[in-house]
């Protein structure tokens, strides 16, 4: 489901692979398997780059894992995120709670 | 009764069925007032927000946000709504909170920096005094307060100011209870960017002060000694000569008695200028200053009594 990384022990980078959207389909699974990589990390970024389509099972699911970092003091950014995705965030102000930037490097650490 | 009761209260079923949305308002006008309690901590508010955003999302309909579902029901709508109205107070909260944060993080820089600032004025030897543009005490260090005492009262800026023209230099003289008398070289200097309000450094020069008028007091004893040595011996040389003058006349045994008692008296005066000239010789060749200082008041003493 996600692409992960360590470049750096501490860091991991999750790239979605669960095809162009994050959904009520993919959501628990894509849940667990993203809350089981980022669960050491004290830094993580999360390419979205695929994700053309996103609902609320989706919206959940960003936002347990940007609780779970923040549970344990950890920082996770996100990137990547196409237009349609951002007027979702946009629309429930997600964009605007959530660390989300353009660059992939600088979300990268 | 709580504020819990008090919304649970008015909505209940019954004003439900007039006003269908009035039990989520009320929810949401209770979250937001939990916010609102919470945004004087930044990462309590966010804890409390994102715990809200995942019960709304779990709840909502996953295909409310797709624009191509066809699922338009109202209580979707509703739901959908209650999230947008809440996230917006949220995002609004984390912003002032994020502005409040901000605050306290330049606060507590400005508070170490005064800190520090203390600490630097605090070792400094030198008494150092901020005055406002009225001329009231903003700061004075443990020096200023040593030197000047109770730096506070507005009779101290007032002197200085009298006495000190503004960016200058100067000296004051100064009564201090726990010094008595002290003068200090005082330099007023303006804070830039504070219109009015001035730095002022305070040295506490009472001791050079002294020891610059001692030293011109010895310089002065000095040549005064060096003059009555220079006196002794040429008032010795003809002294000596008037004396055995006067003894010779006295071993001749003179008939006239007029003469005889003239040798006599000229023999005691010059006896007493001479032991006079070997007391104040033994006092220049000791180093006798009081003594010297002694003999040098007693003219005056004497033309003051005489006036």
């Amino acid at each position: 489901m996600w692409i992960v990384t360590s470049p750096r022990p501490g860091i991991v980078h999750l790239e979605f692979d669960g095809g162009d959207a994050l959904d009520t389909a993919n959501a628990a699974e894509a849940k667990t398997s993203a809350l089981a990589a980022i669960s050491g990390a004290k830094q993580a970024a999360v390419d979205l780059a695929p994700v053309e389509f996103i609902d609320s099972s989706g919206l959940s699911v960003l936002v347990a894992i940007y609780k779970s970092a923040r549970a344990r003091g950890a920082r996770l950014r996100f990137h990547g995120v196409r237009p349609g995705v951002r007027a979702v965030l946009e629309i429930i102000r997600l964009d605007r709670i959530f660390e989300i930037t353009d660059d992939a490097v600088e979300a990268r650490g | 009764m709580t504020r819990h009761e008090l919304l649970a209260r008015i909505s209940n079923a019954e004003t439900e069925t007039i006003l269908p949305d009035l039990a989520e308002l009320c929810r949401l006008h209770e979250v937001g007032l939990d916010l609102i309690e919470r945004s004087h901590d930044l990462d309590e508010l966010l804890d409390r927000v994102i715990d809200e955003y995942e019960r709304r999302l779990s709840a909502l309909p996953a295909a409310v946000l797709d624009r191509r579902s066809a699922d338009r029901a109202p209580e979707s709508l509703r739901q959908l709504k209650a999230l947008v109205m809440f996230a917006t107070q949220a995002t609004a909260l984390k912003e002032k909170a994020l502005a409040a944060q901000e605050l306290k993080r330049k606060s507590r820089m400005l508070e170490e920096a005064n800190a520090r600032l203390d600490g630097v004025l605090a070792a400094l030897s030198s008494g150092i005094v901020v005055l406002a543009a009225d001329g009231t005490v903003v700061r004075a260090n443990a020096a200023a307060r040593h030197l000047l005492g109770d730096v506070d009262a507005p009779g101290w800026s007032r002197a200085l100011r009298d006495g000190i023209a503004a960016g200058a230099d100067g000296e004051m003289a100064l009564t201090v209870p726990a010094h008595g008398a002290v003068t200090v070289l005082v330099s007023r200097r303006p804070i830039p960017d504070s219109p009015g309000s001035e730095v002022v450094l305070v040295t506490d020069i009472t001791k050079r002060t002294r020891d610059a008028e001692e030293r011109v007091r010895l310089e002065k004893l000095a040549e005064v000694m060096k003059t009555l040595a220079v006196l002794s011996h040429k008032i010795n040389n003809p002294l000596t000569a008037l004396l055995g003058r006067a003894q010779i006349l006295s071993a001749r045994k003179v008939d006239d008695p007029q003469v005889m008692k003239a040798a006599a008296v000229i023999e005691e005066s010059s006896q007493r200028i001479a032991q006079l000239i070997r007391e104040l010789s033994a006092v220049v060749r000791e180093g006798k200053h009081d003594a010297i200082e002694a003999v040098l008041r007693m003219p005056m003493e004497s033309a003051r009594e005489d006036a």
